[in-house]
């Protein structure tokens, strides 16, 4: 679609610009943008400097609900519902301030940036095609992410009933032996 | 510490806060709001004040703001030294931003 309003453009390309900064592959862009594939190419490669990666955006529910990916989405959902809920925001625009207010707290806490804004928007999709829903856990009474079609009476989160290798990655383990 | 010296250090968390608030909320509104963790309503009223109603407003005897963990549970976790520091501080902000907004009834 042809672009008519130059200042409709630059807020697309404004738009786009500060999904490509926060990682967001191409397929992302061109949903949530009228930007000819070919523009949102050169501003990928003008902002990042390289091409943008090609193939499939990861595309697996199961991926949100082991240990840390839960967590962080869990987080991020959470986020993003008190924003959609109070804040009178929607659409991509909450999901762009949503994930900035979840890298604040990466940041803060020393955390590895485990949710992708690729992942985020997944997620969204997925719960709204009600593949993925939020359960409230029965010991903490916090909403975590889970499959739909699971029974979620009885759900306890991974953060009450922590597995006892939850975390414990290879990365982790090889960022503790070359500090030590 | 004397009753007035308490008092004097209420009024200034008041008005140490009526003012981050409004910075807050006036730097970026929709991030302030779930900072603060209120309603549409509530920041209006805050981003709205003029500075004398501020002023009229922190000075009270009573803080103008309060824990939000209500829950024990919040307050153990931000507290539990056992555990790893980023995992409670990841489920208190889950716990808190899942809690409904302060608004005016």
């Amino acid at each position: 679609m042809r672009n008519k309003s130059i200042l409709k453009e630059a807020k697309q390309i404004q738009l786009a610009t500060e999904l490509i900064k926060l990682g967001a592959r191409l397929q992302v862009l061109e949903m949530n943008s009228n930007l000819s594939r070919e523009r949102l190419v050169k501003l990928y490669k003008e902002i990042r400097g390289v091409s943008p990666p090609k193939g499939m955006l990861p595309y697996s529910e199961d991926w949100f609900m082991s240990w840390q990916p839960n967590m962080h989405s869990s987080l991020f959902i959470n986020i993003f519902n008190y924003l959609t809920k109070h804040a009178e925001i929607e659409g991509i625009d909450a999901l762009i301030k949503s994930y900035k207010l979840y890298l604040e707290h990466i940041e803060v806490n020393e955390l590895q940036r485990v949710l992708s804004l690729t992942r985020a928007w997944t997620l969204i999709r997925f719960i709204n095609s009600q593949v993925l829903c939020i359960a409230p856990c029965v010991r903490c009474g916090g909403k975590f992410l889970v499959h739909s079609l699971e029974i979620h009476s009885n759900h306890v989160c991974g953060l009450c009933n922590i597995p006892s290798r939850a975390g414990k990655t290879k990365k982790v383990a090889a960022a503790a032996a070359n500090a030590g | 510490m004397e009753t007035n010296q308490l008092l004097e250090e209420v009024r200034e968390i008041n008005l140490g806060y009526m003012l981050l608030a409004q910075q807050l909320l006036r730097e970026d509104k929709i991030a302030a709001m779930y900072r603060l963790g209120i309603s549409q309503d509530v920041a209006d009223i805050i981003e709205r004040l003029s500075s004398s109603q501020l002023l009229k407003m922190a000075a009270s005897n009573m803080l103008l703001c309060r824990f939000r963990f209500d829950d024990r549970l919040i307050a153990e976790m931000l507290s539990n030294q056992n555990r790893n520091q980023a995992v409670s501080q990841s489920h208190a902000a889950i716990l808190m931003a899942g809690e409904p907004a302060e608004v005016i009834t």
